[in-house]
C-alpha cells in the first residue's frame, strides 16, 4: 500500500573525526573525492534517488561533527533515521574502539521503537592506507556480536565498495521503514498498546 | 459529552521544558526534560467555549518519542485521557500514563521566577500544581498564549505572582471595561483583527480599528485611556471581535507581541580606518589618543589591509590599546620568549611519554587531522608540504599546553587559519589567537552550555524582531535554531569568502555597538531569509539545507548594516525587555528602578518620556510601582 508513497530514507552516519564520513558521503552521491574537504561543523545532508527493486526511493544522507562534545545536538539530527551507518578507519584502532559508544549514544538519543532490531551498517575505511590496524576478520566479529550487523571496507579516496556499502544500507533502511509502516497501518491500536508496554519493561526500570 | 473531547489541536509547544515539581503521581519524572503543549477543542458548533488543557510530556515517551507518527500518538492519548475523565477507567490508569495535564480551570494563579524561566502554577492553595524550568528561551511565548484566553493581573503581595481572574471578580468586569481589556483579551486577535478587516471590510468597524491601531501605535496615557471606554467603540469592536476569531479555527495564527518597533533606519557602511587617520592618532609616545574613535571607524567601516597586521594586535588585546611603542616593543619579545617556552614543553615530549598520556596524544591527533582540512582551497595552505600547515599546527599544539583544559576544539583551526595568514608571524599570531579565543570560548563549553545559550538567545532576539518568523521556527520544530550553529560557532567563517571573514571578524572585534552584536547580524539573514523559509513551508530539513547553501552567498556589509539599523530598533524600543537589554549589556529596567530613579545614561535619550503600550494600563494606579511593575509585565508580554 505504501509503494506508490515517495519514499525518503533517512540515514545518520556516525563515527570519530576524520575517519571520512563526509568522504564517503561525497563520494556517493558526488562520485569525488577531494582531499579539499573541511572537518564538518553542526550537521549537513545529502539526497540520492536510488532504486531498490524497482522501486524509487530518496535517499537523505546525514553527516555531522565528529568530536564528543558536539553530540549533545545529535538528538536533532538523529530523529526519525531509518539506518544508522558507523564508521572507523582501519588505520587508525581508536576510532575501532569508539564504536560501542556511538552505537550506544545514536540508540539513546534517536530514541528508535525497537532498539534491538534498528538497521546499522559498519564501514571500515581507508583500506586504501597501510598500515591496517583493524582487519576485516576482527571487524566481523565485533558485527556479529550486534546481531549480524553489515560489514563493509571502503575507500572513499578511491571509490573502492562505496557504491555496494550505500546500496545495502538503502534496503535496510526500506525494510525498516516497510516493517513499521505495515505494522502501523494494519493494527494502529494494538502496535501502541505493545510498544508502550515492552518500553515498560525492557527499557528503563520504573514501575510505572 | 465525549465527542466534543475528541477533537483536539495543539496551539502551542514548547520544548525542553524542565519538571520541577509536580503531584506525587509523577514523582519520577522530577528533574526530566519534556515538552510543554497546549491543547484546544476544534471549533464546534455545538459548544462555545473551548476546552483547553496544559499537558508535559517527558521526552522519552516510546510511541511519542516518533517523530514520523507524534501527531497521531499525541492526539491519541488526549482522548485516553478524556475516556479517564468519563470515569471508566481503572483509579491508576491516569498515574500510569506519563503526561502530566492540567485543566486551565484548575489553575488560579502562576508565579514567574528566575528570569522567566521558571513557571509554577498553583491551585489556589498554598501548594503548587507543578513548577517548570524552561531550558531553551524562557516561559514568555506561554504566558503571551495565556494571556490571549485568560485575564490575570500581578498579586498585589507579590509582583511576580500573577493571579487568574475568574469571570464575575471586579478585577475581570473592570479589565473588560478598560481598554486594557481589548488588547488582553486577544492580544494576537488585535492582528486577527486586522487581517480579517483587510480580508473582509465592515463598514463602521474599520473606523473603529483606525481608533485602535492609533491607540495602540502612539503612547499612551490615562486621559486617552477613558475616551476609548466610549461605548459605541467597544461595541463595534466586540462586534468585530465576535465575527473574527478565525485564531481559534483550523489556521490559528498566533501572535506573541504586535512588535511597535521604531523604523528601521539604514546605517550605510563607511571607508575603511584609512593608514592616515590611524597615524595620526598616535602621539609622541607612541600611545593612542582617543581610542574610542578609532574604535568607532573600525566599527564603521573595517581596516584598510595596509594596516590591519598592526591594528588587529590591539583589537585583540595582545597590544594594550593604551600603550606605548616602547610598552608594545618589550611586550613583543617577553611573549615571544613565553610563546616558545610554551612550544619547547611539548615539542620536548618523548614518544613514551606521549604514550602514556593519551589526553595529550588524543588532542594531538585532532589538531594533525584538522589542520590538514583547513582553509587548503586557500594558497596560502594549499599543496602537500606546506610549511605554514606545521606552523597552524604548532600554534594550535601550544594553545593546548597553554590551556589544556580546554585543549582543542574543532573550529578552533578556522579561527586561527585566517590571523596567520595576515600576520605570518608565529608567536604574534599564537598571542593574536589567544585574544580571539578569549572572546569566544564559551563556544567550546564541554558541555556546549554557551553555544545553547547562544542560540535561546538568537531565538529571543527573533522573536522581539520578528515574531512571525519565530512562531513559525517554533511550530516547525525548528526554534532551538541548531541550523544556526555553524555561524555562530565560527562567527561565520564557513559563510563568507576570506576578505569578507577579515573585514568582518574586525568589525566584530571592536564591540561595539552592543555585546553579541553577532546575534543581530544572525537575525539580520533570517529576517533578510524569511520569504524563502515560511513561503516554500520549509521544515527543520529544508531550513538546515537552505542555511546551510547560503555560505558564499551572504552579503557582508549589507548584513552588517541591517544588523545595526535593527540594534537601534532595539536600543529606542519601548518595550524592550530586561531579558534582551542583558543580551546585549543595556541597562537593565529593574536595575534602573532599584537605583532609584537615578537616570542611566543609556537610558537618557530615549527612555526620558517612559511610553507603554496598552497592556500596561494600570488597574489601580499607585504611582511609584508604575515602573517597577512595567519592567516585570514587559517581560512577560
Ligand atoms: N587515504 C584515504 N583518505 C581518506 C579516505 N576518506 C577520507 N580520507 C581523508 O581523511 C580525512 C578526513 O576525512 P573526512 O571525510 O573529512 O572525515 P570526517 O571527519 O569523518 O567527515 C581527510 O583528509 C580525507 O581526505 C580514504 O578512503 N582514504
Ligand atoms: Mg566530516
Amino acid at each position: 500500500m505504501a509503494s506508490n508513497k515517495k519514499v525518503l530514507l533517512k540515514v545518520i552516519i556516525l563515527g570519530d573525526s576524520s575517519v571520512g564520513k563526509t568522504s564517503l558521503m561525497n563520494q556517493y552521491v558526488n562520485r569525488k573525492f577531494s582531499n579539499q574537504y573541511k572537518a564538518t561543523i553542526g550537521a549537513d545532508f545529502l539526497t540520492k534517488e536510488v532504486t531498490i527493486d524497482d522501486r524509487t526511493v530518496t535517499m537523505q544522507i546525514w553527516d555531522t561533527a565528529g568530536q564528543e562534545r558536539f553530540q549533545s545536538l545529535g538528538v536533532a539530527f538523529y530523529r526519525g533515521a531509518d539506518c544508522c551507518v558507523l564508521v572507523f578507519d582501519v588505520t587508525a584502532p581508536n576510532t575501532f574502539k569508539s564504536l560501542d559508544s556511538w552505537r550506544d549514544e545514536f540508540l539513546i538519543q534517536a530514541a528508535p521503537r525497537e532498539p534491538d532490531n534498528f538497521p546499522f551498517v559498519l564501514l571500515g575505511n581507508k583500506v586504501d592506507l597501510e598500515p591496517r590496524a583493524i582487519s576485516a576478520k576482527r571487524a566481523q566479529q565485533w558485527c556479529q556480536a550486534k546481531n549480524n550487523m553489515p560489514y563493509f571496507e571502503t575507500s572513499a579516496k578511491e571509490g573502492l565498495n562505496v557504491e555496494q556499502a550505500f546500496l545495502a544500507i538503502a534496503k535496510n533502511a526500506l525494510a525498516q521503514q516497510n516493517q513499521s509502516v505495515d505494522l502501523y497501518n494494519e493494527f494502529p491500536d494494538q502496535i501502541k498498546l505493545t510498544n508502550t508496554q515492552k518500553s515498560n519493561g525492557g527499557g528503563d526500570s520504573c514501575a510505572c | 459529552m465525549e465527542d466534543e473531547f475528541d477533537d483536539y489541536q495543539d496551539v502551542f509547544s514548547q520544548d525542553g521544558v524542565l519538571l520541577r515539581q509536580a503531584p506525587s503521581a509523577y514523582i519520577q519524572y522530577i528533574n526530566t526534560i519534556g515538552t510543554l503543549y497546549i491543547w484546544e477543542t476544534l471549533e464546534n458548533e455545538a459548544c462555545h467555549s473551548k476546552k483547553r488543557l496544559l499537558e508535559w510530556k517527558p521526552n522519552d515517551v516510546t510511541v511519542d518519542s516518533d517523530v514520523q507518527d507524534q501527531e497521531w500518538a499525541v492526539v491519541n492519548t488526549v482522548q485516553k485521557r478524556v475516556r479517564t475523565l468519563s470515569g471508566n477507567l481503572p483509579p491508576d490508569y491516569y498515574a500510569r500514563l506519563k503526561n502530566l495535564k492540567i485543566n486551565f480551570e484548575d489553575i488560579k494563579s502562576f508565579r514567574i521566577a528566575n528570569k522567566s524561566r521558571q513557571l509554577t502554577f498553583f491551585d489556589g492553595t498554598s501548594d503548587s500544581i507543578c513548577s517548570l524550568l524552561f531550558q531553551h528561551g524562557n516561559c514568555e511565548v506561554l504566558v503571551s498564549i495565556l494571556r490571549s484566553f485568560l485575564k490575570f493581573g500581578p498579586s498585589r503581595r507579590d509582583k511576580h505572582l500573577f493571579v487568574i481572574y475568574d469571570a464575575d471578580s471586579p478585577e475581570y468586569q473592570e479589565l473588560n471595561k478598560t481598554f486594557a481589556a481589548l488588547d488582553f483579551k486577544n492580544e494576537n486577535s488585535l492582528w486577527t483583527l486586522f487581517k480579517n478587516i483587510k480580508e473582509h471590510p465592515y463598514e463602521g468597524s474599520l473606523e473603529a480599528f483606525s481608533k485602535v491601531t492609533n491607540y495602540v501605535y502612539r503612547s499612551v496615557d490615562a486621559n486617552e485611556a477613558e475616551f476609548l471606554q466610549q461605548d459605541d467603540l467597544n461595541r463595534s469592536l466586540s462586534e468585530i471581535d465576535d465575527s473574527s476569531t478565525v485564531h481559534s479555527g483550523g489556521d490559528y495564527e498566533l501572535v506573541q507581541k504586535l512588535p511597535q518597533l521604531p523604523k528601521r533606519k539604514d546605517f550605510p557602511r563607511c571607508r575603511p580606518l584609512t593608514e592616515e587617520q590611524w597615524r595620526e592618532q598616535f602621539n609622541y609616545e607612541g600611545r593612542l589618543e582617543d581610542v574610542e574613535s578609532i574604535k568607532t571607524l573600525i566599527f564603521r567601516g573595517g581596516v584598510t589591509p595596509s594596516i590591519r597586521k598592526e591594528v588587529w594586535k590591539f583589537l585583540l588585546d595582545y597590544h594594550p590599546w593604551n600603550s606605548t611603542s616602547a610598552e608594545r616593543q618589550k611586550c613583543n619579545s617577553t611573549k615571544s620568549e613565553e610563546y616558545y617556552l610554551m612550544k619547547l614543553q611539548w615539542k620536548s615530549f618523548t614518544k613514551t611519554q606521549e604514550d602514556n598520556f593519551s589526553d595529550f596524544a588524543q588532542r594531538k591527533s585532532l589538531i594533525d587531522k584538522d589542520v590538514n582540512r583547513t582553509d587548503r582551497n586557500l594558497d596560502f595552505y594549499a599543496g602537500d608540504n606546506n610549511f605554514n600547515l606545521t606552523t597552524l599546527n604548532d600554534i594550535l599544539m601550544t594553545y593546548v599546553m597553554y590551556n589544556f583544559d580546554l585543549g582543542y576544539v574543532q573550529g578552533m583551526s578556522d579561527l586561527l587559519s585566517p590571523l596567520l595568514m595576515l600576520l605570518e608571524h608565529e608567536s604574534d599570531t599564537f598571542w593574536c589567537f589567544v585574544g580571539f579565543m578569549n572572546k569566544l570560548i564559551s563556544n567550546f563549553d564541554i558541555d556546549q552550555a554557551g553555544m545553547k545559550e547562544q542560540l535561546a538567545n538568537l531565538y529571543t532576539l527573533l522573536a522581539f524582531i520578528d515574531p512571525f518568523l519565530a512562531n513559525y521556527l517554533e511550530t516547525h520544530e525548528c526554534a532551538n535554531m541548531f541550523f544556526c550553529f555553524r555561524w555562530l560557532l565560527v562567527w561565520f567563517k564557513r559563510e563568507l569568502k576570506q576578505d569578507d571573514v577579515m573585514r568582518f571578524w574586525e568589525v566584530l572585534w571592536t564591540g561595539y555597538p552592543c555585546q553579541n552584536f553577532h546575534l543581530l547580524v544572525g537575525v539580520a539573514i533570517l529576517e533578510q531569509e524569511r520569504g524563502a523559509l515560511m513561503e516554500n513551508n520549509y521544515g527543520f530539513t529544508e531550513i538546515l539545507k537552505h542555511i546551510n547553501e547560503l555560505n558564499g552567498k551572504l552579503d557582508m556589509s549589507l548584513m552588517l548594516n541591517k544588523a545595526e539599523g535593527i540594534f537601534y530598533q532595539l536600543k529606542e524600543s519601548d518595550h524592550l525587555t530586561d531579558n534582551i537589554r542583558f543580551i546585549l549589556g543595556l541597562p537593565l529596567l529593574s536595575q534602573q528602578t532599584s537605583a532609584n530613579h537615578s537616570i542611566s545614561p543609556d537610558s537618557s535619550a530615549n527612555h526620558s518620556q517612559p511610553r507603554c503600550s496598552v497592556d500596561h494600563v494600570r488597574i489601580s494606579p499607585e504611582s511609584d510601582e508604575a515602573v517597577y511593575d512595567r519592567s516585570i509585565t514587559t517581560n512577560f508580554l
